[in-house]
């Protein structure tokens, strides 16, 4: 009834089957009528994500992954995946007390002092519960049971649906990719050390990253202190004022960079729902699920690159760094040429808009993230045929850059750009 | 010198444990009550007080895993606001857990229950009146407080559930998954979809349909064959025991 969870490849092959049947439909439907595109594309976006709905659990983060991983689906289906965001399965109370005990060895009130079996917040596969121990206020991840298991049955579904969108374009690499990832958002483990490495070395002002509790801690359950705040939306919806937003997106912008070029790793998923804006100007950071390691060499090359565009160096200059990069194959000048001016460019120009002066207001350009999304829909439809794959890394950074230039226009924020600028310069001095 | 409840309760709990523990070691067959009073520290004749035969012994154990499981329960203290389903789910899940250690033992017992003559099923019943009285209760109390209808069968609905929780237990003996999640994901579904049934007005739909055929058609057989009354009362008195265990 309220969340049962189809269970079984064959239960789940139905719905998905049955998806893609009433997709067919609608595509006639379209081919007869002649149709508005978009609002097919909206309708047909419902009709995935009400049977990824049905599948429940993994599927709501599969469709965020496919989301990010995919930004050449049109934006209505953009649009109904980030409306699945939080939409992770309730566990029931006599579910949570068996998790607990099998993973922490004891029950919930004799692992804590006191423990709400009411979860406060949907996380990451699983749900947050509120607890206390030695006075201390607690935040209980707990994961719902045989979620690891269901990737891989999940994943040969969507891969096979998506196929079908991709429209003859390779979707292998991503499908494999955003397995991989969510192996790794699956591994509270993994969560529990990658918040640890955060808290040690992210060492900026008003950012606030939870302490995790190891003895407290599995691969299903995740005990970290418990942070104040509001979220993405309540936050908004408290009206603050234009110096908070401000100085809020001052934040996230400075420390995903201060991130990126100190740590060689970032905090990938531009989910809001990794934010908490607490009292006092101070910024949670909660879910450490999808953190993305860059390695140096590669990050030496992107930073030269993306300085040089700053500058508006010469195109045959550009185009050599992103050969050196793995996003531009090596063939005659005019192919590269075409290639990058019309595949390529669009991409890094808006990447760098924000970038150019010395601040941005996103309130001014409120348009940006629905450009930006136009963009890689049309980079990727003329990417067609192309069986080039380009560099993940080079896409991940600049997709979660992207997410975030999303959150910014949200709260109609403005940012200043010299510090990222002189991170940059002196990445380029090491 | 008397010997009082509870320290006969702690002599019980010592055998049983000794006993599983040699179960585990030797099989049920070759393990003896002499060996197992050895064990437990106990002279025979104490054992054979306790425990008259070694199935004597098994039925023993599952009624002791039952109040292990109710006192459990009991000390859960927000138990009235956990749901009807949430309760049931809570009752199953508790009796596996306390389980997990003697997991060698409930297979052995499983083997001699479902694949050898070893052990009739029948008999098993005589050691659930603890969990179905504990059962009883929690659908009493939420009939009471208005969580669900009063359903048709009510009073059968426990004993369903008893026979339920066997086909979970002889799931999870099964269970290779890691930490037998599948169990416990099928324990979710299954009491999702029996909680469904319980919201729905599906049952008493059902019992509609069955007592419109019944009164219809069945009724005049059973009236003919009423004129021979010896067999008429032998059928009353099977269908009593099918319906009343």
């Amino acid at each position: 009834m309220d969340n049962a969870l189809p269970t079984g490849k064959l239960s789940r092959g139905k719905v998905v089957g049955k998806a893609l049947l009433k997709i067919g439909a609608k595509k006639t439907k379209r081919f007869v009528t002649g149709g508005d595109k978009e609002q097919n594309h909206a309708e047909i976006a419902d009709i995935i994500f009400d049977s990824l709905g049905e599948l429940k659990g993994m599927s709501v983060k599969i469709a965020q992954q496919v989301a990010l991983g995919m930004p050449f689906l049109p934006p209505a289906y953009l649009e109904r995946i980030s409306k699945s965001f939080n939409a992770i399965p309730s566990i029931n109370k006599a579910l949570v007390r068996k998790i607990i005990k099998t993973e922490l060895g004891v029950y919930p009130q004799d692992a804590f002092d006191t423990f709400e079996m009411k979860a406060f917040a949907a996380a990451s596969l699983g749900q947050v519960h509120l607890a206390t121990k030695d006075g201390k206020q607690l935040a209980v991840k707990v994961q719902y049971p045989g979620i690891k298991k269901s990737i891989e049955s999940d994943m040969s579904l969507i891969h096979f649906g998506m196929k079908r969108f991709a429209k003859g374009q390779n979707v292998d690499h991503i499908i494999g990719e955003i397995e991989a990832r969510l192996y790794e958002e699956v591994d509270y483990v993994l969560e529990a050390k990658n918040c640890d490495f955060f808290r040690e070395k992210l060492q900026i002002n008003n950012i606030v990253i939870p302490e995790v509790y190891h003895d407290l801690s599995s691969e299903k359950v995740l005990t970290t202190s418990y942070l104040e705040g509001l979220d993405f939306d309540s936050y908004l919806l408290s009206s603050p004022s234009q110096e908070s937003r401000d100085a809020y997106a001052q934040l996230i912008f400075d420390s995903f960079f201060y991130a990126l070029y100190n740590l060689k790793s970032i905090h990938a998923d531009p989910n809001p729902g990794n934010f908490l804006f607490m009292q006092g100007g101070k910024l949670g950071l909660i879910d450490f699920g999808c953190v993305k390691k860059v390695d140096e060499d590669f990050l030496q090359m992107y930073n030269q690159l993306h300085l040089n565009l700053l500058e508006d160096n010469d195109h045959i200059s550009i185009i050599q760094q992103y050969i050196k990069l793995g996003m531009i194959e090596e063939e005659s000048e005019e192919k590269m040429l075409k290639f990058y001016t019309e595949v390529i460019k669009p991409l890094d120009t808006l990447y760098k808009e924000p970038l150019i002066g010395d601040n941005y207001n996103f309130k001014e350009n409120p348009d940006f993230a629905k450009r930006g999304f136009k963009m890689i829909f049309k980079v990727q439809q003329k990417q067609f045929h192309s069986v080039h794959k380009l560099n993940e890394q080079f896409l991940f950074i600049n997709r979660t850059l992207l997410g975030y230039y999303a959150l910014f226009e949200k709260m109609g924020a403005k940012i200043e750009t010299g510090y990222v600028k002189d991170l940059m310069r002196k990445q380029q001095i090491l | 010198m008397k010997i009082t409840q509870s320290a006969k309760e702690k002599t019980k709990i010592k055998i049983l444990q000794s006993a599983v523990d040699l179960i585990i070691e030797k099989g049920f067959d070759n393990a003896s009550l002499r060996e197992m009073a050895k064990n437990a520290g106990v002279s025979n004749p104490t054992i054979y007080n306790y425990f008259p035969s070694k199935e004597k012994l098994l039925y023993a154990y599952i009624e002791q895993k039952h109040k292990e499981a109710v006192a459990t329960i009991q000390e859960i203290e927000d138990f009235h606001t956990y749901t009807l389903r949430e309760q049931l789910q809570t009752l199953i899940e508790t009796e596996l857990e306390l389980y997990l250690e003697d997991r060698e033992f409930i297979i052995q017992i499983a083997d001699m229950v479902f694949h050898s003559s070893g052990l009739k099923m029948g008999k098993l019943y005589e050691t659930n009146a603890l969990f179905i009285e504990t059962v009883d209760e929690m659908l009493n109390i939420s009939i009471e407080a208005g969580e669900i209808q009063e359903p048709p069968f009510r009073e059968h609905l426990p004993k369903l559930f008893w026979d339920y929780y066997i086909m979970v237990v002889a799931y999870w003996v099964k269970d290779d998954s890691e930490m037998f999640e599948n169990t416990t994901q099928f324990i979710d579904h299954s009491l999702g979809l029996a909680d469904a049934v319980l919201h729905s007005d599906i049952l008493s739909k059902a019992s509609d349909l069955g007592m419109f055929f019944f009164k219809t058609h069945m009724l005049n057989s059973l009236q003919n064959f009423a004129s021979k009354k010896d067999s008429f009362d032998l059928i009353k008195r099977k269908l009593g025991e099918v319906l009343h265990g």
